[in-house]
């Protein structure tokens, strides 16, 4: 279980009289939000959130596979890593992230909410955002026309889908990353077998040395 | 017959014509298998010491973000006015003797996948975020458990609590190793190569080769 994928789910869902809850619960309803604020899916104070900024131990390392959000009211979506935004514009200045046309949420979604149509991603996150251990990250939603209060309001979600490398998963996904090697599930398979075969191969050059010095 | 492609489908319902009250079970995990709400099995689900499972893919019943102010039902899915939730809004959750799958970033458990993220059944509407990927392995001698949590009663397709059969579903895939082969899946583990069939098969021509 040292490997492992995981996804969080965020959506502007909370019990009435609150903008956020770490417990979802059956009586969740729409929550207003702001245009053009940044709004952390873990702590950001909006939807279901969890009780501490996402970070990763000593012992962990997190590799970001997916994130998408709704495309309705003009949803992006950013990853930051300890204080620094992954995606950026050309002239390297900040941005708001993937756009949820890019990246819809849920996938076949319509555009609008009252829209028919069905979006498909045009973005792939790839290659894979590294969170090394000791790191800090968060996920960013930003709606650019917000999502207004009172009887009509949009639900909105976003997604992140991650793996989480634990324990001696992440001493070996450390390893890769020096090596320059993709981390994935099958490449940390992959170190896992090769440190078997070196190993046998040592105890049977050993077992020959010693069985030859014994003859002599 | 060692190596078994195996499928578990619930129904909230148990594929009732009419429709049944699961209200009593809103916001509570609910075991697909032992859960004492639609159709279940005779017992837990459990490894004996001569087999191996690996679960491939779970989904549940999609959900539908849209507007609170609408009541019309949305792709299939009811809404009723003021939610914006389309759908029960149901996540699933793998179990491995009492330690649960799926966590949120602060270490903690969560509800598991959603059905939005891995919709069942799959359609151009509901289409899947989530690969389950790697695989998750139940060695021999584990319980293992599929948990269904959904929260928006109001989302199935009639008046009141009741749910009608198909409203709420979950689905498991999964292979089961059994005898020799299980064998060799602990072998493939201890190797740290991913447990397939095609490199169950690939472990069985080695050791013929080698003779």
């Amino acid at each position: 279980m040292s490997m492992r994928s995981q996804v969080y789910e965020w959506a502007n869902l909370a019990p009435s009289g609150k903008t956020s809850t770490l417990r979802r619960t059956t009586s969740d309803l729409p929550v207003e939000l702001p245009a053009n604020r940044e709004l952390d899916l873990f702590i950001g104070g909006y939807g279901n959130n969890i009780t501490k900024p996402a970070e990763t131990t000593a012992t962990q390392f997190v590799v970001i596979e997916d994130i998408a959000c709704a495309a309705q009211a003009n949803g992006n979506v950013q990853i930051r890593i300890n204080t620094t935004d992954y995606f950026q514009n050309p002239d390297v200045t900040n941005m708001l992230g993937i756009p949820g046309l890019a990246s819809p949420y849920p996938r076949g979604s319509a555009s609008t909410a009252a829209g028919t149509d069905n979006l498909l991603k045009s973005f792939d996150l790839y290659p894979d955002v590294y969170v090394l251990p000791g790191q800090t990250w968060q996920i960013l939603y930003t709606t650019r026309d917000g999502v207004g209060s009172g009887a009509s309001t949009d639900v909105v979600a976003a997604f992140v889908k991650y793996t989480l490398y634990d324990g001696p998963d992440a001493l070996i996904a450390n390893k890769l990353l020096e090596l320059g090697v993709t981390i994935n599930p099958n490449n940390v398979d992959w170190y896992k077998r090769s440190l078997i075969e070196q190993q046998q191969a040592a105890a049977s050059a050993a077992a020959m040395a010693a069985a030859q010095g014994g003859a002599q | 017959m060692s190596m078994r492609s195996q499928v578990y489908e619930w129904d909230a319902t148990n594929y009732s014509s009419a429709a049944v009250d699961i209200a009593g079970s809103v916001g509570q995990q609910t075991s697909i298998f032992v859960g004492g709400l639609g159709n279940n099995i005779t017992k837990p689900a459990e490894t004996s010491a001569t087999e191996f499972v690996v679960i491939e893919d779970i989904a549940v019943t999609p959900t539908a973000f849209v507007n609170s102010g609408s009541a019309s039902d949305y792709r299939g899915l009811t809404l009723t006015l003021g939610t914006g939730i389309a759908g029960p809004r149901a996540f699933v959750q793998v179990r491995i003797n009492t330690t649960d799958y799926f966590l949120d970033p602060d270490n903690v458990p969560n509800d598991g996948i959603p059905g939005s993220g891995s919709p069942y059944p799959r359609s151009v509407n509901f289409q899947p975020s989530f690969n389950l990927y790697p695989d998750v392995y139940v060695l021999p001698g584990q319980v293992w458990d599929v948990l269904v949590t959904w929260y928006n009663n109001a989302g199935l397709p009639t008046a009141g609590t009741a749910c009608v059969s198909g409203s709420l579903r979950a689905f498991t895939k999964y292979t089961l190793y059994d005898g020799p082969d299980a064998l060799i899946a602990n072998k493939l583990l201890e190797m740290g190569i991913s447990i397939n069939p095609g490199n169950v098969d690939w472990y069985k021509r080695s050791l013929l080769s080698a003779q």
